[in-house]
């Protein structure tokens, strides 16, 4: 039985795997961490359609841990890839036939922007953090109180030449839409405002969700990046900001303030690039071989790509993927028996 | 005896254009010095700063006692070249003064006396000046040896790069190379025929005499001296528009320089002295982080100068440069390659409109009040983990502190100072002084090595002390003011330029983290260190490019094994951060940490 060896169990290693099940081919899953699952796992409901990220990582792991052809091996890190042999952290080596490296992207590391106050200033916190918030009915400030006034800033760690994030990450925009909605519901009172510097709703429903966090939640959007975060006396947050509509400078105080960190390219993707002979883009992210005809494909014959680790994308457009890969992964093994 | 020949003609022309050249230039030079510098010149001139100056004339433009220190063998190469030259031409004097008495001979006389005066015209023979003669020249002769050996293999006299040369540079190379090796030929081909010489000349003309008919030497005889002459003379023609300008133009240098002559932020004529006293030698390459690290071979000084003198200086040049010192650190000639390089961005500036700042007079973000100021500065306020420790610090030792720019303020200047802008520059260093002045501050306190220089340099702060933190917190602990636990955390220290090379302070930051912890010292420390890549100084690179010069910092900072990375810089912290795994941290932060309580 032909055997696929699949890097990373977020949602494009998972349905990587059971799509490679349904075709008859034996998988096994390797995952850095100890748990599978991903990312999303740490997220609450998902964009546009609040859907709850539990529902749909419960789905994919349900079908992976009752499929006899996937095996999991947690902890596991690849540190040498081609297509027949996967090597080990420690030296052990796997064969398979074809190996698929869905091994996703790291979140920007809000510390870098050390004028925001992330890990100096209390209420400073990141989209991430509010997922957690979220997930754990816990959104509130570190006095515990209520806050009467938020900020979101738009493009930490995204397009921002300063920390080398040239690209857009694409879900930032729209998870703060939704963040922000989804706090509105839960501070009716409260003011919330979007710093941003373009509102990027490029997906199905995303634009809809803009204009109803406007018109039916009362969310102010403005047009620029916050340059700098202080304390202030009363231990709150005061923000300076250029408002670039109006051309005025503006400084506010808020009560809590969410820094929307973009995606970075993988940790791991550097050795791919050294080790393992596959192609890097100057992003960091993986070069897939061919934009149109071969976007899952890596430069390795035999060693494809599914999700994140090429671009950052969706969940949607993750798990969209590794269907394809799938499907060309198997096609390729067949001609190559 | 008449010393006069034909093959004489290529010498003499090119001598007296040479000296009428470089006379020209010297003294248009002098005379648009701005009346400031002439009057110092007249200040100075019958001091004993003309006498310092005469030695080192001798130490630099002869020895060249700078560039032993550089490398050994590259010293040797220019001491021969310059030195043995020099004792050629006074051994040369004194040797024809020896044979014919005082009497005046004309210039040709003295350089070609073996052709007018071989062996079997003069009455008595003197073997020691043969003897010397024959020495120096081979001594020089070792020197054009090493350089045509470094040309091919620089790596071999300690340059892993060296200067691409223009075409006349190449001609004057290749005439000055032919030079001493065509003296040897003419000067052993004569001694062989008429006698004379010593070990070296008399040596080579057995051997010529051996391989070649006594009829062919005789043929030989005239070009050979027609080869020496011309090449000479050909050396003598581009010297005053090549590199070798600087053969000469060292010598008036000194003088100024010990008269105390500088270059200013802007260009004036004494930047003449100091462009074309550069020698294109290409030690400023190596030491270049634009070149070794981010492989722009476009940049450096010595291509900065040429490109200036030859009046074809494009912005990319003079603005793709960290100003990180490093190379002025190891100029041979000490030209003041920063300033100049300033002073030609300040004249390529943009001018202001007039009114565009006039709002900084409403600007007055201080708060308290206190002996003591704190300037943080726009990179500490991007920076904040700074501004908190520096609270902390002075909350622990007492003081009583005037903010001048807590919650924003206006920048020091700096910045548009060193991107040429000296006019707006000028308009921020007028407001701050104004509002420091007014607050009555005896100290002044700042975390920002940029900020530091200009306040010291420019700013002209009477009766307030200009301290960076890291003087100020050393200050505080020697005091017994500040209480630190000593930990067993070990820090590497980077060095910013700013404050390193550019003000001097190495060891005060040192002294501070041994408060604190061990330091551990990374292999480019002090003088040497690295730029962190990230200046104000440099508009033109990419903040890619920035990083690629951060990781190389960072790699060599984390191969102390130090588990933080401290510096005293905000630009230099916010540039390692995003080269570096291990964390970062000013050392205000590192003491604030340890404060007791």
């Amino acid at each position: 039985m032909k055997h696929i060896i699949i890097i990373g169990s977020g949602v494009a290693g998972l349905r990587c795997a059971i799509e490679l099940s349904h075709l008859g081919i034996r998988t096994t899953i390797l995952e850095k961490q100890s748990t599978i699952g991903g990312k999303v796992r740490g997220w609450y409901k998902l964009f546009p359609s609040f859907t709850s990220a539990d529902d749909v990582v419960g789905e994919l792991l349900r079908q992976v841990t009752s499929s006899e052809h996937i095996t999991i091996r947690t902890e596991c890190e690849a540190v040498g890839i081609t297509p027949h042999v996967v090597t080990l952290r420690g030296g052990e080596q796997l064969e398979c036939d074809a190996v698929v490296v869905a091994s996703g992207f790291e979140l920007f590391d809000a510390r870098q922007k050390e004028e925001y106050g992330y890990g100096i200033y209390d209420n400073v916190i990141t989209s991430a953090d509010l997922e957690d918030m979220f997930n754990r009915r816990a959104v509130k400030l570190t006095n515990g109180g209520s806050p009467r006034r938020i900020a979101l800033l738009h493009c930490v760690g995204s397009r921002d030449a300063k920390v080398c994030q040239h690209h857009c990450s694409k879900v930032c925009c729209v998870t703060g839409v939704k963040q922000a909605m989804e706090l509105k519901k839960m501070f009716p009172t409260a003011d919330i405002f979007n710093f941003y510097m373009d509102i990027r709703m490029f997906g199905p429903g995303y634009e809809e969700m803009y204009r109803e966090a406007q018109a039916d939640y009362n969310i102010h959007f403005v047009r620029g990046r916050i340059s700098e975060v202080s304390p202030t006396i009363d231990n709150r947050l005061q923000i300076k900001a250029e408002d670039t509509l109006t051309g005025r400078p503006l400084k506010m105080g808020v009560d809590m303030l969410v820094l929307l960190i973009g995606m970075k390219a993988g940790a791991s993707n550097a050795l791919y690039e050294s080790e393992c002979n596959l192609r890097r883009h100057e992003s960091g992210f993986m070069q897939p071989r061919d934009h149109f005809l071969g976007n899952t494909e890596s430069n390795v014959k035999g060693i494809f790509y599914a999700g994140t680790v090429t671009a950052p994308k969706t969940i949607g457009e993750s798990l969209n993927e590794a269907v394809v890969v799938a499907h060309s992964a198997a096609e390729w093994i067949k001609h190559t028996a | 005896m008449t010393f006069y020949d034909s093959f004489c003609i290529p010498f003499i022309v090119g001598a007296i254009y040479m000296a009428l050249k470089v006379l020209w230039k010297y003294l248009s030079w002098l005379r648009n010095l701005p009346a400031s510098d002439l009057k110092l010149i007249a200040k100075g001139l019958f001091t004993h700063r003309t006498l310092t100056a005469t030695w080192e004339v001798v130490r630099e433009s002869l020895l060249h006692a700078r560039i032993w220190r550089v490398d050994a063998r590259l010293g040797y190469m220019h001491t021969s070249l310059a030195f043995g030259w020099f004792l050629l031409i006074v051994v040369g004097w004194v040797e024809t003064i020896a044979y014919l008495g005082f009497r005046w001979i004309p210039l040709q006389g003295h350089v070609f006396f073996k052709y007018f005066v071989p062996l079997n015209n003069i009455t008595q023979h003197k073997p020691v000046f043969d003897f010397l003669m024959d020495a120096l020249l081979l001594f020089v002769l070792s020197g054009v040896a090493l350089a045509w050996w470094k040309r091919h293999r620089s790596r071999s006299l300690g340059m892993k790069r060296t200067t691409r040369h223009n075409t006349l540079d190449r001609v004057a190379l290749s005439a000055l190379w032919v030079v001493f090796p065509a003296r040897l030929v003419a000067e052993s081909i004569t001694a062989a025929l008429y006698g004379g010489g010593s070990f070296l000349t008399t040596g080579f003309g057995s051997l010529l005499d051996y391989f070649f008919k006594t009829s062919t030497l005789r043929a030989l005889y005239e070009p050979s001296w027609w080869v020496y002459s011309s090449a000479l003379g050909l050396f003598f023609l581009t010297m005053p528009f090549s590199r070798y300008m600087h053969i000469f133009t060292e010598i008036p240098l000194i003088f100024l320089r010990h008269y105390r002559l500088r270059p200013t932020a802007e260009e004036k004529s004494y930047d003449n002295f100091e462009i074309e006293a550069c020698s294109r030698c290409g030690i400023c390459i190596d030491p270049c982080q634009l070149q070794s690290q981010l492989g722009n071979h476009e940049v450096q000084s010595v291509y900065f100068l040429r490109d200036r003198r030859y009046k074809m200086l494009q912005q990319k040049v003079a603005y793709d440069c960290l100003m990180c010192g490093r190379c002025e650190q190891v100029c041979p000639v000490g030209i003041n390659l920063n300033t100049l390089r300033l002073n030609s961005r300040v004249a390529m500036r943009n001018t202001p409109n007039e009114g565009r700042y006039s709002y900084l007079r409403s600007i007055d973000p201080s708060q308290g009040s206190g002996k003591v100021g704190y300037f943080a500065g726009c990179m500490t306020l991007l920076t904040p983990k700074t501004l908190h420790s520096m609270q902390r610090i002075f909350d622990a030792a007492h003081v009583d502190v005037w903010w001048a720019d807590r919650s924003g303020g206006v920048c020091c200047g700096r910045p548009l100072m060193l991107s040429g802008e000296i006019d707006a520059a000028q308009k921020m260093v007028d407001r701050n002084r104004e509002l420091f002045l007014e607050a009555g501050i005896t100290t002044l306190v700042t975390s920002c090595p940029i900020c530091l220089r200009v306040f010291r340099e420019s700013y002209n702060l009477e009766g307030i002390e200009v301290l960076h933190h890291s003087e100020y917190i050393l200050r505080l602990i020697q005091q017994g003011r500040l209480q630190l636990r000593h930990t067993t955390d070990s820090f590497t220290y980077h060095d910013p330029c700013e404050l390193g090379r550019g003000s001097g302070i190495y060891d005060e930051p040192r002294a501070v983290i041994e408060a604190v912890g061990t330091l551990l010292e990374a292999e480019h420390n002090r003088r040497n260190a690295f730029c962190c890549g990230s200046s104000v100084a440099n508009t033109a690179i990419s903040d890619s490019q920035q990083q690629t010069i951060a990781s190389k910092v960072g790699a060599e900072l984390e191969a102390t094994g130090a588990s933080t990375i401290v510096t005293a810089c905000p630009l230099c912290k916010k540039a390692i951060m995003r080269g570096s795994t291990t964390p970062v941290a000013d050392l205000s932060e590192i003491v604030a940490e340890s404060i007791l309580h």
